[in-house]
């Protein structure tokens, strides 16, 4: 490891010995929007690492982070809380799976429209079994969990997705992400096994997400689809990694954070024209900053040295 | 001595049109063999072929005594076959370096690390591209868009190079080194198929020659006799030549 890289590991671990004790000292309100940011970055971290460099753009973010809050919700008073977990991360990956080995042949628009689709489907679906099998609308979700508990597994997932991006940027398979981003059939030529690897990186990245919705789901107490399945949250999720700069590590980090500050104060000022600040919000990174901030950074510095 | 690639009775329809039609050539080790034919009369679809761009409609293709009839690419790939393209594809967002590991990291022995990155400078030496490979490749001209292609396809470590009209687009002092390039290769045993249309390489590079028209092939045989012969004159040039 170089000297950079330890300092860089060195200032990201105090970071998190930080963040982890701010709820210690913090009001509660303090702590759910750390919560909901930390939630945010990871949600955009694992999109990125899948949806940055192959650029398949995926709006399925909801339906595996309802999945994730739903199986919560279904199995917290069957069996201990970290069996759940892992139920939920298990059930993700499965649904990761099929989706991915039937649509990931898709291409461009085709395959945003599809994962857009499957959210709905997801949560169509598990509407209409409630209502007709189930016979319930809604659930509870009753976990002794504070919201600093919930915040403190949010920061481990976190850490580990930052993590995992960092060991697959440098390893072979983030080389083989971005050629096959420029040009599948080079990269297959090559000898790179496309099809395998785009499925390896949708599924730990919509396992992630999975994650990050049943670790939230105490948070609301009464969970129903409506509420988990928002489609908001796969538009935020690309967006903030969008202004970040989904090709980059910490782009989606950098993305994540004042965006959600943006939205949490924009939805309590402004709660009737939130969806439209957020639409054009949008419109205006896409145009501005293609790349994403931090690539803007660099042509600026490259700018200014020239 | 035995056959390098051996291609057996190939065949491939899209739709109505039959694109090659029961076509059929060895290449022996270390040899350069030109396949020739005016536009659209199968060669492209014979390389997609090989390299598991296409799949075949029957046929067989041999490797080394491999079977690699409808493998797809990357497997192609590991079992010795590299091929550039008839229009050069770099990666844009690889540095030249980077576009080149690729192919060590995903070749025949998946190179990585310290050694990958030393095996990446020889073969970009190898090119002519010495010490640039931190360059972006959108900054590098046409003949050095196909050197660092050419890098990109011999960093998988093949044994049989698939050229698709390679030397296309240059001008008269880079194809010398474009020629010069190819004949470095051959002297180190590489065995090459070559597409090509300037005649000047074609001469210059192989020994023997297979003419395609219409999707079968019509001449095969030592490079001067088979591109004098009325047959293959025709098949350029029409009726009034030959």
């Amino acid at each position: 490891m170089t000297m950079k890289t330890s300092f860089a590991f060195a200032l990201a671990g105090l970071a998190l010995v930080v963040l982890a004790l701010a709820p210690l000292v913090l009001p509660d309100y303090w702590t759910g929007v750390l919560l909901g940011m930390t939630g945010y970055v990871t949600l955009a971290t694992a999109w990125a690492l899948f949806s940055g460099p192959t650029r398949y753009v995926s709006l399925a973010t909801v339906a595996f982070f309802g999945v994730g809050a739903y199986t919560v919700a279904v199995l917290n008073e069957v069996m201990p809380y970290p069996l759940v977990l892992l139920c939920a991360a298990g059930i993700g990956m499965t649904m990761a799976l099929l989706v991915g080995l039937s649509t990931l042949r898709l291409a461009g628009v085709y395959f945003v429209i599809f994962t857009f689709g499957l959210a709905e489907l997801v949560r169509q679906t598990v509407s209409w079994w409630e209502v007709n099998v189930t016979y319930t609308m809604g659930r509870y979700v009753f976990l002794p969990f504070e919201g600093r508990h919930i915040y403190w597994q949010l920061l481990v997932l976190a850490a580990v997705t930052l993590l995992i991006s960092w060991a697959i940027g440098r390893s072979r398979i983030g080389l083989a992400l971005k050629a096959l981003g420029d040009d599948e059939t080079v990269a297959a030529h090559a000898g790179v096994d496309v099809t395998r690897i785009k499925l390896l990186l949708f599924v730990i990245s919509a396992t992630i997400i999975t994650l990050v919705g049943a670790i939230q789901a105490p948070r609301w107490t009464y969970i129903e689809p409506s509420i988990v399945f928002n489609p908001t949250v796969s538009f935020m999720t690309l967006i903030m990694a969008l202004l970040g700069g989904a090709m980059r590590l910490w782009g989606p980090l950098v993305g994540a954070v004042p965006l959600f500050l943006l939205f949490e104060w924009l939805s309590v000022s402004f709660p009737d024209h939130f969806s439209i600040i957020l639409g054009l919000l949008f419109i205006l990174i896409v145009f501005v900053m293609p790349n994403g901030v931090l690539a803007k950074f660099d042509d600026l510095r490259k700018g200014n040295r020239a | 001595m035995s056959a390098q690639l051996k291609i057996t009775n190939l065949h491939k329809r899209f739709g109505g049109l039959v694109a090659v039609k029961d076509v059929s050539f060895n290449l022996h080790p270390g040899e350069v063999v030109g396949l020739l034919g005016p536009n659209g009369s199968g060669k492209t679809t014979v390389m997609n072929m090989i390299s598991g761009a296409l799949t075949c409609d029957a046929g067989r293709v041999n490797v080394n005594g491999v079977d690699l009839t409808r493998m797809k690419p990357h497997r192609v790939a590991k079992h010795g076959v590299a091929r550039t393209f008839q229009l050069v594809r770099p990666l844009p967002t690889l540095s030249v370096a980077e576009n080149v590991l690729l192919s060590l990291a995903f070749g025949r022995k998946r190179h990585w690390g310290r050694e990958a990155r030393d095996l990446v400078e020889e073969k970009l030496a190898f090119v002519g591209l010495a010490g640039r490979g931190d360059e972006q490749v959108g900054n590098l001209t046409y003949i050095d868009q196909k050197r660092m292609e050419m890098a990109r396809a011999l960093a998988s470590e093949p044994s049989l190079l698939l050229l698709d009209e390679w030397l296309a687009g240059l001008n008269p002092s880079e194809l010398r080194i474009g020629i010069d390039l190819v004949q470095h290769l051959q002297g180190q045993g590489m065995t090459v198929l070559l597409v090509e249309h300037i005649m000047e390489a074609v001469r210059a590079l192989c020994s023997r020659c297979i003419v395609m028209s219409a999707g079968e092939v019509i001449a095969e045989g030592p490079s001067a006799e088979v591109l004098d012969q009325p047959v293959v004159i025709k098949a350029y040039l029409g009726d009034d030549h030959a």
